[in-house]
């Protein structure tokens, strides 16, 4: 390959978009070549910093506060809409008309910019019972493993307990803990640990959202939560309905049901297994009379029914909440999760793997225990737990990686199937990432 | 197929002001990264970008290059940052906190909004290429699958996108911060 074809190939090259052979070349050039070696290393240096800003700004999600005050401001003389009016009559309608049946009072698809307003107006009258809240405390239940990913389902997993203790004034701090796995913003910086793993990871700065629990703190913010959803369901066509109901205290309840799709094939590997990426049919309940919300349900919509997935069943407005809440104590022998992976002294053979022979080499090493080889593999040292699970395991087979629109553009999935030293054999997908700095393959999940 | 950027200007002046959101959704991230780079409060950072789009629509009418319109909005969230800086000193005039909170800021200024201006500097296919790789997370082959180009022509834009953008900072390391100053909103 001579200096135009390098050039030519250097993004594809770069994204690992070239077949082995190509890429071979690439990197034979690149090694003999000064000149194209600094286009490389100023090509990826760019594109550390882009990965970077994409990175930080994963979770920014202005669209919904965005567009409902936009449409405060289209509509601001307009007081009251003809579907206002509508909504506000037959809202009267439902109340003291069943003592237990729910009334559907209203199931419609809201097409026009005026309704969008007038319903928005409608469904917020409740969340500005709390728009000036200090404070909030949710208790809720979720179908995950107690130390799986914050944003994590799986419907045929119990029940496990989690909470979140959010301050917004006069400093937003958090906490979002599940029994095996705690996050919290103390206002100065954001911190993980993942217990069983004695894994830590923190961000230096105070985030108002990480390690993918925008979800939860999306619900928790009450005053925007459901005009988000109904937003979210004009723009992208859910149904959406609203119903009153008497409830066991023998107050009426306004019931506001939102379907919402995560836009997924559903033939993706990563369809239904966490919160973004499930069709689900949530459920929220206000007290009308005081207009506070009162309990949320998630149903994951799967093809075999509906399965309850989330369950919040315990609200407590401005309490005061300990500042030491905000805070928790990390084990001495912590292990911390790295963001970008050094270099190895010999990091070119392991960058010029494919996920497939990745995966391959690291279940390998588990199997020969050498924790070091299979440390190259990982973001952090090899955990005890992962140690003794997979030492001394049987490797039977790798196969073709494969992709998800639900994932990264970096992250592929290997399935595999190995015997362990108790002699189970297991079949599962390896979830592997690229790393941008080093160019090596690292564990990312599906262990 | 995806309108450009001044399609949905004239599509929001023309009375579908809900295309706005393609827009917002469109220049969410790279703005609050830009203003990331300015205001080191997160939650400042959230409200300054809100702003920002918020007066950008009030103002869309007055935008003279409608294909401009994310270089137009940076020098409005510049502008906005600058107010809330001001603000936040005048609340806090004697308080370390904001002592160190504007030294970050004018620190950071050095380092990091450069990269979104150059990105609004880029002629909109290289800008879209790169917004979709980076900041929707999307692969080379979802990109081509999206606009419905060959694969070797997305490699190629960004191949092309990656020397404007270091032409560009190159440019911009010995010169002040030029967003737009001559349309205001």
């Amino acid at each position: 390959m001579n200096c135009a074809e390098c050039r030519e190939n250097l993004v594809a090259c770069v994204e690992g978009l070239l077949d082995r052979e190509e890429s071979l070349q690439c990197q034979a050039h690149l090694e003999t070549c000064a000149a194209c070696r600094a286009e490389y290393t100023a090509i990826t240096r760019l594109q550390r910093q882009l990965v970077a800003r994409g990175q930080a700004t994963a979770e920014v999600s202005l669209v919904e506060p965005v567009m409902r005050q936009v449409h405060r401001e289209q509509f601001k003389p307009e007081r009251e809409t003809i579907m206002s009016k509508l909504l506000k009559h037959r809202w009267g309608l439902g109340l003291g008309a069943t003592a237990t049946a729910a009334v559907i009072i209203l199931i419609a698809f809201l097409s026009t910019p005026k309704i969008q307003a007038a319903a928005a107006e409608v469904m917020t009258k409740g969340a500005q019972a709390v728009a000036r809240l200090a404070s909030i405390h949710l208790h809720g239940q979720v179908r995950s493993a107690p130390a799986e990913n914050f944003g994590d389902v799986n419907s045929t997993e119990d029940f496990t307990s989690i909470e979140l203790w959010k301050q917004f004034e006069p400093e937003l701090k958090w906490r979002i803990e599940k029994p095996g796995r705690v996050a919290a913003m103390d206002g100065q910086s954001t911190l993980l640990l993942v217990k069983p793993m004695n894994l830590a990871m923190k961000i230096s700065h105070p985030a108002s959202s990480a390690f993918d629990t925008g979800w939860l703190q999306k619900i928790a913010d009450l005053s925007n939560t459901i005009t988000n959803e109904l937003n979210n369901a004009l723009a992208k066509g859910w149904k959406l309905s609203l119903t009153e109901e008497r409830g066991t205290d023998g107050r009426t309840k306004s019931v506001v049901t939102v379907e919402a799709k995560a836009g997924l094939p559903d033939n993706d590997y990563l369809k239904n297994k966490s919160f973004d990426t499930s069709d689900t049919r949530r459920v929220y309940r206000f007290d009308s009379q005081n207009g506070l919300l009162e309990a949320v349900q998630v149903y994951l919509a799967g093809k075999s029914g509906e399965t309850l997935i989330f369950e919040l069943n315990q609200i407590d407005y401005n309490q005061s909440i300990d500042p030491s809440v905000f805070q928790f104590e990390l084990p001495a022998n912590v292990n911390w999760y790295k963001e970008e992976l050094p270099k190895l002294a010999d990091n070119d053979k392991y960058a010029n793997m494919t996920a497939q022979e990745s995966a391959r080499a690291l279940f390998e090493a588990c199997g020969r225990e050498d924790w070091v080889e299979a440390g190259k593999f990982f973001p952090m040292p090899v955990p005890t737990l992962f140690r003794q699970y997979l030492g001394g395991l049987q490797l039977i087979s790798v196969g073709e990686p494969f992709n998800s629109k639900g994932a990264g553009p970096s992250d592929v999935f290997v399935p595999y199937e190995l015997k362990l030293k108790d002699g189970s054999v297991k079949q599962m997908n390896l979830h592997l990432r690229k790393d941008t700095q080093s160019g090596r393959w690292f564990y990312c999940g599906g262990i | 197929m995806d309108l450009t950027d001044k399609e949905y200007v004239e599509r929001c002046r023309d009375g579908h002001q809900e295309d706005f959101r393609v827009l917002v959704d469109r220049y969410q991230k790279p703005l609050f990264a830009y203003l990331a780079g300015r205001l080191r409060d997160g939650r400042q950072v959230e409200e300054a970008a809100q702003e920002s789009f918020v007066r950008a629509f009030l103002s869309l009418k007055k935008l003279r290059k409608p294909e401009s319109f994310y270089s137009w909005l940076l020098g409005i969230a510049g502008r906005v940052a600058k107010e809330q800086l001001r603000s936040l000193k005048h609340r806090q005039q004697d308080c370390e906190v904001t002592e160190s909170i504007m030294a970050n800021a004018a620190d950071s200024q050095e380092e990091n909004y450069p990269l979104e201006e150059a990105i609004a500097a880029l002629p909109e296919t290289y800008r879209q290429v790169i917004l979709l790789r980076y900041y929707e997370g999307l692969s080379c082959q979802e990109i081509a699958t999206r606009l419905a180009l060959p694969l070797g022509t997305v490699t190629k834009t960004l191949s092309r996108a990656y020397a404007l953008l270091r032409q560009e900072l190159a440019a911009r390391e010995s010169a002040e911060p030029t967003v737009n100053q001559t349309e205001l909103p």
